[in-house]
C-alpha cells in the first residue's frame, strides 16, 4: 500500500508541474481563474446583464487569501488527524498482540 | 464551478434552490441516521468532508494556462453513498459564499446541485459500472472521481447556458463556450482528484477496514479486499 501510495502522490505531482510547465508556455497565461473567465463569458454573452445581488461580506484580498489558507487548513488539520488516528490504533494492536495480551 | 453572487437571474437562483432543497434535506436526515446507528464512523465521516474541503480550497494551475480547482466530493460519495455529500458540499460551498465571497447566497442552490449532488451522484453510479464490469477496484474509484469532478464542472456550464444562451446558437452554442471554458482546465486537475482519491481509499482499507465494514453503501469488493 505505502510503495503504491508514494508512486501515486508522485505521479499526482508530476501532473500538476507538468500543467503548471504546458501552462506557462501559452500565450497570455496568466493562471486566472475558470470561475472568473466564466463570468467573463456571461458579460460577452449578455452585455445587459447586471448582477443583481451582491456578497454580503467580502473580505479585503489579503485577509482573503488567509481565509483560503485557513479553509485548507482546517480540511488537512482533520484529514491528518484521523490518518495519524488510524495508523496509531493498528500499531497500538500490533503491539498488544506481540506482548501476547 | 462557482457560480458568482448575483450571476444567475432571480428566476433560475430560485429554480435550481428549489431543485437541490429536497436533496440537502434528505441529506441531512441520512447523515443524522448515519451518526445515531453507526456513531463509530463519525469520525470517517468527519474526514471524507475534510478531504473536500482542503481540496476544493486549493487552486491548481492547468495546461490552460488557468486556474481551477477539484472538488473532493468523490471520495465520500463512494463511502457513504452519493445522498450523504449533499450536506458535506452544501457545507462547503456556504463556508466559501460566506467568508471567502467565493460562490455566492443567491447561487448556493445552483452550486450545490453541481457540486454536491451531481458530481457525487455521477461518482457513485460510475464506480458501480466499473465494479459491475469487474475493472480493478483502484481504477473503479479513480474513474468515479475523476468524471465526478468533469460533471460537476459541465454542469456549472450547463447552469449558465440556460441562464445566457447565445443570441445566435441558443443554449446550446452557449453550453459548448461555458465548457469550452472549464473543460480543458478541469482535464489534468480532474485526474490529480482521481489519484488522491485513490491515495486515501487504499490508506482506509489499509487502516480502516472495520469502519468500512460498517458501511452498507460500499461496493462488496472494498470491503472483502481489506486486509483482515
Amino acid at each position: 500500500m505505502k510503495a503504491r501510495n508514494s508512486w501515486l502522490l508522485a505521479l499526482a505531482v508530476a501532473f500538476i508541474l507538468a500543467s503548471v510547465l504546458v501552462g506557462s508556455r501559452r500565450e497570455g497565461a496568466e493562471f486566472a481563474g475558470t470561475d472568473g473567465q466564466a463570468m467573463a463569458a456571461v458579460a460577452t454573452l449578455s452585455p445587459d446583464y447586471q448582477p443583481w445581488f451582491d456578497f454580503i461580506w467580502e473580505p479585503p484580498p489579503e485577509v482573503a487569501s488567509g481565509l483560503f489558507a485557513l479553509q485548507a487548513a482546517l480540511g488537512a488539520g482533520v484529514l491528518g488527524y484521523y490518518l495519524g488516528f488510524k495508523r496509531g490504533q493498528r500499531q497500538g494492536q500490533r503491539k498488544r498482540s506481540d506482548a501476547g495480551d | 464551478m462557482h457560480i458568482t453572487e448575483g450571476f444567475l437571474p432571480p428566476l433560475h437562483a430560485a429554480a435550481w434552490t428549489a431543485v437541490s432543497l429536497p436533496f440537502v434535506a434528505v441529506s441531512v436526515y441520512r447523515v443524522n441516521r448515519l451518526m445515531r446507528e453507526k456513531p463509530e464512523i463519525k469520525l470517517l465521516l468527519a474526514a471524507s468532508g475534510a478531504f473536500a474541503f482542503v481540496i476544493s480550497a486549493l487552486k491548481l494551475p492547468s495546461v490552460t494556462g488557468s486556474c481551477s480547482h477539484a472538488t473532493g466530493t468523490g471520495l465520500g460519495a463512494i463511502l457513504f453513498g452519493p445522498s450523504v455529500m449533499a450536506l458535506l458540499g452544501t457545507i462547503v460551498l456556504a463556508f466559501q459564499a460566506m467568508l471567502l465571497a467565493h460562490g455566492g447566497i443567491t447561487t448556493l442552490g445552483a452550486n450545490v446541485f453541481s457540486m454536491a449532488i451531481v458530481g457525487p451522484w455521477v461518482a457513485y453510479v460510475v464506480l458501480r459500472a466499473a465494479q459491475g464490469l469487474q475493472a480493478p477496484l483502484a481504477f473503479s474509484v479513480f474513474l468515479a472521481a475523476m468524471l465526478g469532478d468533469w460533471a460537476t464542472y459541465l454542469t456549472t456550464a450547463g447552469q449558465l447556458a440556460l441562464a445566457f444562451s447565445d443570441p445566435i446558437s441558443g443554449v446550446a452554442g452557449s453550453f459548448l463556450k461555458f465548457a469550452g471554458v472549464f473543460a480543458p482546465t478541469q482535464l489534468p486537475l480532474a485526474v490529480v482528484e482521481g489519484l488522491l482519491t485513490v491515495v486515501i481509499v487504499n490508506f482506509l482499507r489499509e487502516y480502516s477496514s472495520d469502519e468500512l465494514r460498517n458501511l452498507r453503501f460500499l461496493p462488496k469488493t472494498l470491503v472483502s479486499e481489506v486486509r483482515l
